[in-house]
């Protein structure tokens, strides 16, 4: 019997393998990188009809979210504008800024005719996600946390991956998002902005007791009597300024944020 | 963990309920199909069986070489906001408006649900005093909004034409009769108490001084011309229902589809529920006498069943007990049974005079009426529980023979048709008088929203405005003005009747609003202009926030009817009952034939509601049209089975119909449900059913006698859902008498096997704020709600209102007649209907003997009893059905809810499998995205839409998804679905909660705010729903009832739904009372 097989397929089982594993390994790498929303959806920044700064509105000028998005806290749907609201400012015979403006040509128009700016989506939740803008922006959710700094764009880009996983890592964990009502809507807040003896008193105000607090803080056993304590207790265990975590724990425990992790939360 | 469920043996002594008489009596046709659940592949017709695995692959490799087609990049979606802002649109939050929807004779007060514009949801009107519950025709209305085969152009003899040609059309008819001052036009309208209808009208006569107006409704009756000579012009008697406490009905389906002007249904059902023992008199008794089962005889404490033609012997038998001998002779010609039923019965009425009441149902002869009245007055009715109410004037109206006689009489040029009946349909003799009509050259301008038959041969056809598109007014049963506001602005550019009627006067044009010149205010409707004209009058002047005010609350306070000050006058009564002829006793040569407005379609007005089409009879479970009711004795005389076409002919005229077994229905007698039999009228309600009408010579002539019936050897397959998804009778429905209550009130809890198994635990009771080392955050139950239900089945009629809702509120498809015969209904809410017997067999055998003896007797086929129960998911706490799941697409959430993601599951189907309450429904198809009525033709193969998958056609109906509810998912083929307590209301509720508290701590929802909607709907207040956490909550409350129990509770699954057992309350002295609601400790 003659040798039907060359000598060097004596390695070839060896090296399929190896060459299997290492596709195995690349496709699975890359399916978990590229296959995710992470990949498909973030950095998605479609042109829109009107060039729209975000910029120029929300970051240099100022405005308030809800100056536009005004349903955001009444409704689950966060509203995009009437074509009514930008001629409050860009109208003539209105505020008549840069009324003349060819960037506002398609604002004119649609004022004129009646038909609607359309505006390309950029966060599309699928159709069995029912998201409501109104249960987060009420409960100590920004804007930030899932848009990302608008007020820094100039174009509106996906910022977060807003998949399932996302969704709940925070609703598992909602204290690393959560911020004071008033901050909602500000895109720069840093935790280290907030007064560490004027938060403290804020919850005190709610009549929220010291011990309670004290005892998020610096855990089972420890004590504050009054404001001052609770500010020491916090600089002890925190740092000099006030961190996210520290916010974040004591507005889980004290306003009762208990994100859902039930299916009908988002299915229905 | 395996669970082993040890059922109890079936019992051998033991009462039972059954849904047939194929069941009772074991017939082979019942057994075969016995726990067959789906019954899928086993039921497929000779011809799909034939299109088998070739062309299924055919179509297969197809649809796999589009799939490449669809793109893989992410479609561009565009966000169209509103340009200008629109007051009180919040994107995404429904607003609700109060409306009222005009019902012939009446009015059923809503309110709306209003997604970005589009009405999505009806549901009942509670702050106006006639408000609660509604029943399915107003459930289902919306659908008619956005049905796609609606009238959308007017016509001419049959072909479209312009608006401006149809405009310039009722010009010329209006004035050709101005030249004659009216000579020659006459107007039909149906039964209403519109103001500004009835306004309108009168200007007409003004107008057109010689003009002539009718009065016509397909299913209307005797009872207005009676009321008028009795009791006075304008009277209207208006049954308080709160006060009355004896009832005896005559043909009168007050709780199904023959309402009587009074007090809502709920103030009946409020005197059924009893939770600690009383006293016989502190529960309402309700007797009734009828040919057929009705809701009404089935929430009866003692019914008889009884030819129709005998009903005025029964009538004049209780006169004259009552010492009224007007109707001597009809009495003498009542059985002896019959009198010896009447005679315990009106005893009980005398005794209680002054809340004792007796209805004659609005189909009644003339004579029955009179009677009746003659009767309440010497029982005291009028004036304690019927108010006598002065109506506001109505202009005179001619009946039906002279609008014949006229036509006949070549009196008429014009006839403008604004009844919602259908003059060539449902016309006695709709045929000649169709034939009548062209022969005279008299020109019809007909005003409907279906393409029916009138519509199509008439001279002039005007597509009708939907009630939630127009301008309106109405007075509900008891006077209260209540407005009709468009919610949407016309979808194809409908005129209301009162529109129509101001377009002959020459003050509107009809069709599509023109455009102002630019920058001129929109002129203001007409009809808008009218109802404020109307409105003024009836307020006292047109102040604008009582304006705003009627419009926010739907009606005007304070507007109801005064009472009126009327009597008796026995002397017309008599009158009218000596010219009565005795109606004589069917027999099996001369059958009688009974025509009755239908459950589904009514008279015919809803035909192509696909909702109400669906909603199976409840009485006959029959979907999708119409059989012949044929008694279970004469079914048997006959050799019937279900489907089997019979040949009915009288009046000279033979109809050929499907029949159909009906316990409690009285031999030799047959009924016929109105309304089908519709040509033309649109994919679903084309071509369904049989049509009644045919029978009939005179327009109240609803009871045919000396018919003659044949039987054909063909067999239709019916489309009834009965025997589908069996409960193998298991002590599912509990029922007892007050007697058994008082003597035990925890009777329910003790029946079959309940009183052999420990209590069951809930999972979450006693944790409720409960800190401890195992649940150390504490809090966690004390915000967490726990929704439970409880559904009395004391008040529960058994209409099918809660089905339609929960249709209308889940986006639930329709899957066409095909799909029911093959158990496909998607309803969440199955209405059981069982029928019960106490004693069986020739030797009258009572319950506790050995059951498979022999056979029932026709006589005990026909007393049989019948009961309700609605049956959803049970939001079981130990759910079979997650366990199965392996994708974890059912599973429970911690406010106690058997949850479903639709997104994930897969369609293995293991979940209805493992449900002992079969409340899972499976989406065999894209109902949705298909439409299941049509038949499609593809590759040389004709099949029903559905069986062509994804090359099958997509709806053309796309109007339909504006109903669509945007809070709940479309299902899509594939994904099991059931109940989950409206899960999108919940979650509204308690989003709501939070904002309103921010960052405070009360996350509770308030007591009893939230509501599913079968709950909204049911008119009986049967359904309670709430939070079981909520110790104040009302559904707390029911469950604490002694008659509480819980359906199959030794299994163990612990279902949040519980039922009250019903209690009926018979009278000692009434023959066969020892029969009634019989409470057995065993069923079967």
């Amino acid at each position: 019997m003659g040798n039907f097989f060359p000598r060097w397929t004596n390695w070839l089982p060896l090296k399929v393998g190896i060459a299997v594993v290492f596709i195995a390994l690349g496709v699975s790498i890359g399916v978990a990188y590229y296959f995710t929303p992470k990949y498909t959806r973030v950095g998605y920044e479609p042109t829109q009809p009107v060039p729209f700064s975000h910029k120029i509105h929300a970051g240099q000028l100022g405005l308030d979210c809800r100056i536009c998005h005004s349903f955001g806290e009444a409704s689950g749907h966060s509203n995009v504008p009437t074509n009514q609201t930008c001629f409050n400012c860009h109208g003539q015979g209105k505020g008549g800024i840069r009324a003349a403006s060819p960037k506002l040509e398609l604002v004119q128009k649609a004022h004129q005719t009646g038909q609607s700016i359309p505006w390309v989506k950029v966060h599309k939740a699928p159709d069995y996600v029912y998201f409501n803008h109104s249960a987060h922006v009420n409960r100590g959710v920004s804007c930030v946390s899932c848009h990302g700094k608008v007020n820094e764009m100039e174009v509106v880009r996906h910022d977060q991956p807003q998949s399932m996983g996302w969704c709940l890592d925070c609703h598992r964990n909602p204290e690393k998002n959560l911020r004071p009502l008033d901050h909602i809507t500000n895109l720069n807040f840093k935790p280290s902005d907030l007064k560490r003896a004027d938060f403290y008193k804020g919850l005190l105000d709610k009549k929220v007791p010291s011990g309670e607090i004290a005892e998020v803080i610096g855990g089972k056993g420890a004590k504050a009597d009054d404001l001052d304590a609770l500010v020491n207790l916090a600089e002890k265990t925190f740092g000099k300024e006030v961190t996210q975590k520290e916010v974040g724990t004591q507005l889980k425990k004290h306003w009762q944020i208990q994100p859902p992790e039930n299916c009908t939360a988002c299915h229905r | 963990m395996k669970r082993n469920w040890i059922h109890p043996e079936e019992p051998q002594n033991a009462k039972r309920y059954w849904r047939s008489t194929a069941e009772l009596e074991r017939r082979e046709s019942f057994l075969k199909n016995l726990g067959r659940e789906f019954p899928a592949g086993d039921t497929l017709t000779p011809e799909e069986a034939e299109n088998g695995r070739r062309d299924f692959l055919k179509i297969m490799g197809a649809s796999v070489g589009l799939m490449g087609l669809a793109s893989c990049r992410r479609p561009i979606t565009t966000i169209l906001p509103y340009t200008q802002h629109v007051e009180w649109m919040v994107p995404g939050k429904p607003v609700l408006f109060a409306t009222t929807m005009p019902r012939c004779g009446g009015a059923t007060p809503l309110v709306v649900t209003v997604h970005e514009g589009r009405p999505t949801h009806l549901s009942g009107n509670p702050l106006h005093p006639l408000g609660g519950g509604i029943d399915s025709f107003a459930q289902a209305s919306v659908l008619d909004l956005y049905d796609p085969d609606r009238s959308q152009k007017p016509l001419g003899a049959g072909k479209a034409i312009s608006w401006a040609k149809a405009n310039e059309l009722i010009a010329a008819a209006a004035a050709d009769a101005k030249k004659s001052s009216g000579a020659g036009l006459g107007i039909v309208v149906g039964a209403t108490t519109s103001p500004t209808y009835l306004r309108l009208l009168g200007e007409i006569k003004t107008a057109f001084p010689q003009a002539k107006l009718y009065g016509y409704e397909a299913v209307g009756g005797d009872a207005q011309a009676v009321n008028k000579e009795v009791l006075g012009a304008g009277v209207k008697p208006f049954v308080k229902f709160s006060k009355a406490m004896r009832i005896l009905a005559l043909d009168c389906d007050f709780l199904g589809v023959d309402p009587v002007a009074g007090e809502p249904i709920k103030e009946f059902t409020k005197h059924r529920a009893k939770e600690t023992k009383a006293a016989e008199n502190d529960m309402n008794r309700l007797y009734v006498l009828e040919n057929r089962y009705t809701l009404t005889g089935g929430m009866a404490d003692h019914r008889k069943a009884i030819p129709a033609a005998l009903i005025p012997a029964a009538a004049a038998l209780i006169a004259e007990q009552l010492g009224d001998a007007s109707g001597k002779a009809l009495a003498a010609s009542a059985p002896q049974a019959l009198k010896d039923w009447i005679a315990p019965a009106v005893r009980d009425l005398i005794d209680n005079k002054g809340t004792a009441v007796v209805l004659a149902g609005s189909r009644c002869s003339a004579e029955v009426h009179a009677l009746v009245a003659s009767i309440n007055n010497a029982l005291g009715a009028y004036g304690s529980a019927i108010d006598l109410l002065q109506e506001a004037p109505k202009p005179d109206m001619g009946d039906f023979a002279a609008l014949q006689a006229d036509v006949s009489g070549g009196q008429l040029k014009t006839l403008v048709s604004l009844t919602p009946a259908s003059l060539f349909y449902d016309a006695p003799d709709a045929a000649a008088f169709a034939k009548l009509i062209t022969e005279k050259g008299v020109k019809l301008v007909h005003v409907g929203s279906l393409l029916n038959s009138t519509a199509l041969h008439a001279a002039v056809h005007i597509p009708a405005a939907h009630y939630l598109e127009a301008w309106g007014d109405v007075r509900a049963a008891d006077g209260s003005y209540s407005i009709v506001q468009p919610m949407i602005a016309p979808l194809y550019d409908g005129a209301s009747e009162n529109d129509v009627l101001l377009a002959l006067l020459g003050r509107k044009k009809l069709g599509p609003a023109e455009k102002p010149a630019d920058g001129a205010a929109p002129a203001e409707d007409a009809g808008y202009t009218a109802v404020r004209d109307t409105f003024a009058q009836v307020a006292g002047g047109l102040d604008e926030s009582k304006w705003n005010f009627t419009l926010r609350d739907g009606f005007l306070k304070g507007s109801a009817y005064a009472r009126a000050n009327a009597s008796v006058n026995a002397a017309a009564a008599g009158t009218i009952v000596s010219k009565a002829k005795a109606g004589a006793s069917p027999s099996d040569e001369a059958i009688e034939v009974v025509l009755v407005p239908s459950s589904g379609v009514y008279d015919g007005r809803y035909i192509n509601n696909a909702w109400l089409q669906e909603a199976p009879d409840p009485i006959t479970k029959l979907t999708w049209e119409n059989a012949a009711w044929v008694g279970s004795a004469t079914f048997k005389r006959l050799g019937l089975e279900d489907g089997q076409h019979i040949a009915i002919r009288a009046n000279g005229v033979e109809i050929e119909i499907p029949a159909i077994e009906a316990p409690g229905h009285v031999s030799n007698s047959i009924t016929i449900p109105l309304g089908y039999g519709q040509n033309n009228v649109g994919t679903v309600g084309g071509e369904k059913g049989v049509n009644g009408y045919v029978m009939r010579r005179l327009p109240g002539q609803f009871v045919i006698s000396g018919a003659k019936v044949e039987v054909l050897g063909t067999v239709a397959e019916l489309a009834i859902t009965q025997t589908q998804n069996t409960m193998e009778g298991r002590a599912v429905y509990r029922e007892g008498t007050l007697e058994t209550f008082n003597k035990d009130t925890e009777f329910a809890q003790k029946t079959g096997m309940d009183s052999h198994i420990p209590e069951n635990i809930s999972f979450y009771k006693g944790q409720v704020g409960k800190k401890d080392t195992e649940n150390p955050d504490g809090f966690d139950y004390e915000t967490k709600h726990q929704w439970g239900m409880s559904i009395d089945l004391s008040k529960c009629i058994g209409c099918t209102a809660c089905i339609v809702a929960c249709q209308s509120e889940n986006n639930i498809p329709v899957v066409g007649k095909n799909q029911v015969r093959k158990g496909r209904l998607m309803q969440w809410i199955r209405m059981d209907r069982y029928f019960a017997v106490a004693k069986t067999g020739i030797n009258n055998v009572a319950q506790e003997s050995t059951w498979a003896e022999d056979n029932p007797t026709p006589e005990q086929l026909e007393n049989a009893e019948m009961v309700h129960q609605p049956l959803a998911c049970q939001q079981c706490e130990a759910a079979p059905c997650e366990t199965v799941c392996p994708v974890n697409a059912t599973v429970h959430t911690d406010d106690g809810l058997n949850a479903m993601a639709y997104n994930r599951c897969i369609g293995t189907r293991y979940c209805a499998n493992n449900c002992p309450y079969t409340a899972r429904r499976f989406n065999w198809f894209d109902y949705n995205k298909r439409n299941p009525l049509v038949e499609t033709e593809k590759l040389g193969i004709k099949a029903n839409n559905l069986y062509f998958g994804p090359l099958g056609e997509k709806r053309e109906d796309e109007s339909i998804r504006l109903q669509r509810n945007p809070n709940v998912t479309v299902r899509m083929r594939g994904v099991m679905e059931k109940c989950t307590y409206c899960v999108q209301r919940l979650e509204s509720a308690k989003i709501l909660q939070k904002q309103v508290q921010r960052d405070s701590k009360n996350f509770r929802v308030p007591t009893d705010s939230v509501k599913t909607a079968c709950q909204q709907s049911c008119p009986a207040d049967a359904i309670v729903f709430g939070d079981l956490a909520d110790a104040k909550s009302s559904v707390n409350i029911a469950k604490a009832s002694p008659r509480n129990y819980q359906v199959l509770k030794y299994i163990g699954t612990r279902p949040r739904t519980s039922y009250l057992a019903r209690l009926r309350n018979p009278n000692k002295n009434m023959p066969g009372a020892e029969n009634i609601a019989v409470w057995s400790n065993n069923q079967y």
